[in-house]
């Protein structure tokens, strides 16, 4: 088994969607709970274990209007955020 | 929100326990009647999909259901973290080991109301003090955080230092919280024997305050003599002062409960929370949760109480407090007054002072 690049959510965290396009992930093992804006919520659904971060950046562009240049180094950074706290692991290749 | 983050549940109506002032037990508003298990795992499936992240479990006594490792999965299986409510005495290495395997328990509040057994057993019956502090002992040497609710009393309210001494210093609790009987349900038919009265409300305050400086932060309230004693000091030092009103004084925003959280009760009620429980806003498994959260009339209505101005009640006519107060919980009103949308009596700071009481 080797770690690929690909993140993937962990199934024991919801995500609560709320009104205001804003959300909140919730480990429930861990009780930490993360607010995350209408792109954080995207990424986390993009977040399959086939994707690596390029791949979700560029789906990213493709959907959201006006996404800064900067966006991708955000993306990484949110996804490194939620890998620290257990949110999110990377998919294992058995190749 | 969408959908509530979190959901008190009665998942009984049976308890071993009778209290002298319990809020729970003769209403006569509700139907004390235990729903099956697959009931509750249907409904858990529901919350689950909906997002919920934390369930509180009460009763009555939540640990006399004999199904509440399997309920317990349920929760489990859904993603969601869990609460108790207890009166402690029926936990045993066998459900505290269960619990902790979970890794989803928040805590376990487990009921002490004295030092000794005297003072606890007083309204609670013999042999429930030792019951609870092994029930506690028990969540301890399982690694389960423990929190304890002091419910005060005509019985125990001299006995406060001593209480504080034995929970925080004896026992080794971080914090301890406090309230006291409220007028429901059996207190209602005790209520001469367990009610403070105003010299003994003034006494639980100043003590209470007291032992705040004590012990920093350790003891917490949500209502009660503390609760009661900290906002009414406030409210006479901007009265005295003729400081601008309080950002949520002068209307009825004393709950902001509706807007958070719901409840169900143990026949599977929804209701807004267990002190409106006469207020049915729909049955579990029958009615969709998030369309009750979102669209019932009476819970839309009790999230705009907040608009309504206690200068509109004859209640409070005259009152020098109307900028500052909040009018406090709904539930007590409505066992007080008949209605929700109404101060509470019971915590009417004008009305403590005209029967005696004093701000310390
Ligand atoms: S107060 Fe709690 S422990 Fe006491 S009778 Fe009522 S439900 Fe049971
Ligand atoms: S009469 Fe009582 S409830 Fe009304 S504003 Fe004054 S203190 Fe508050």
């Amino acid at each position: 088994m080797k770690q690929t690049d690909r993140p993937i959510a962990n199934p024991i965290v919801v995500l609560r969607e709320e009104f205001d396009d804003w959300a909140v992930l919730f480990n429930a093992d861990t009780a930490a709970a993360v607010g995350t804006n209408p792109v954080g919520v995207a990424v986390w659904k993009l977040m399959d274990g086939k994707r690596d971060i390029e791949g979700i950046v560029s789906e990213i562009k493709n959907s959201f209007e006006d996404t800064p240049d900067a966006s991708g180094e955000e993306i990484a950074a949110f996804v490194g955020i939620l890998a620290e706290n257990g949110f999110v692991g990377m998919e294992q290749d058995s190749n | 929100m969408r959908t509530p983050r979190s959901l008190t549940i009665e998942i009984t109506s049976r308890c071993n326990l009778r209290c002298r002032y319990c809020y729970f037990f003769n209403n006569p508003e509700v139907v004390y009647r235990d729903l099956p298990t697959d009931e509750w795992l249907t409904f858990f499936d529901e919350l689950g999909s909906l997002g919920v992240m934390t369930l509180t479990l009460a009763g009555g006594e939540p640990f006399i259901r004999e199904d509440l490792p399997v309920l317990l999965e349920g929760i489990v299986r859904n993603r969601m973290r869990f609460a108790f409510l207890s009166n402690g005495t029926l936990i045993d290495d066998e459900i505290a080991a269960f619990i902790a395997g979970t890794g989803r328990c928040e805590h376990v509040q487990v009921s002490v109301d004295g030092s000794s057994a005297q003072a606890h057993d007083s309204c609670r019956g013999e042999g429930s003090f030792e019951k609870a502090l092994r029930g506690i002992r028990t969540l301890q040497r399982h690694r389960i955080g423990v929190t304890v609710r002091v419910t005060i009393h005509q019985h125990n309210v001299h006995d406060l230092e001593n209480i504080a001494r034995f929970l925080l210093d004896d026992l080794g609790l971080p914090d301890f919280s406090t309230n006291s009987a409220g007028y429901m349900g059996t207190c209602c038919v005790n209520a001469d024997e367990v009610l403070l009265n105003v010299e003994e409300r003034k006494a639980a305050m100043a003590t209470l305050l007291r032992l705040t400086e004590k012990y920093p932060g350790r003891i917490s309230s949500s209502a009660g003599p503390l609760t009661d004693g900290r906002m009414w000091r406030r409210m006479e030092e901007a009265r005295a002062q003729g400081k601008p009103a309080f950002h949520n004084g002068g209307r009825l925003t004393g709950c902001g409960c509706p807007s958070n959280k719901i409840s169900v009760r143990a026949d599977g009620a929804i209701v807004p929370c267990n002190m409106l429980a006469h207020m049915e806003l729909g049955r579990i498994n029958h009615d969709s949760l998030a369309e009750v959260w979102q669209n019932s009339p009476d819970l839309n209505q009790l999230r705009t109480r907040h608009n309504i101005s206690l200068a509109e009640f004859e209640f409070c006519a005259g009152c020098s407090y109307i900028p500052y107060c909040t009018g406090n919980c709904p539930g007590l009103a409505y066992t007080l007054t008949g209605q929700v949308d109404h101060p509470s009596p019971d915590a009417c700071m004008r009305r403590f002072l005209e029967e005696g009481g004093a701000i310390l």
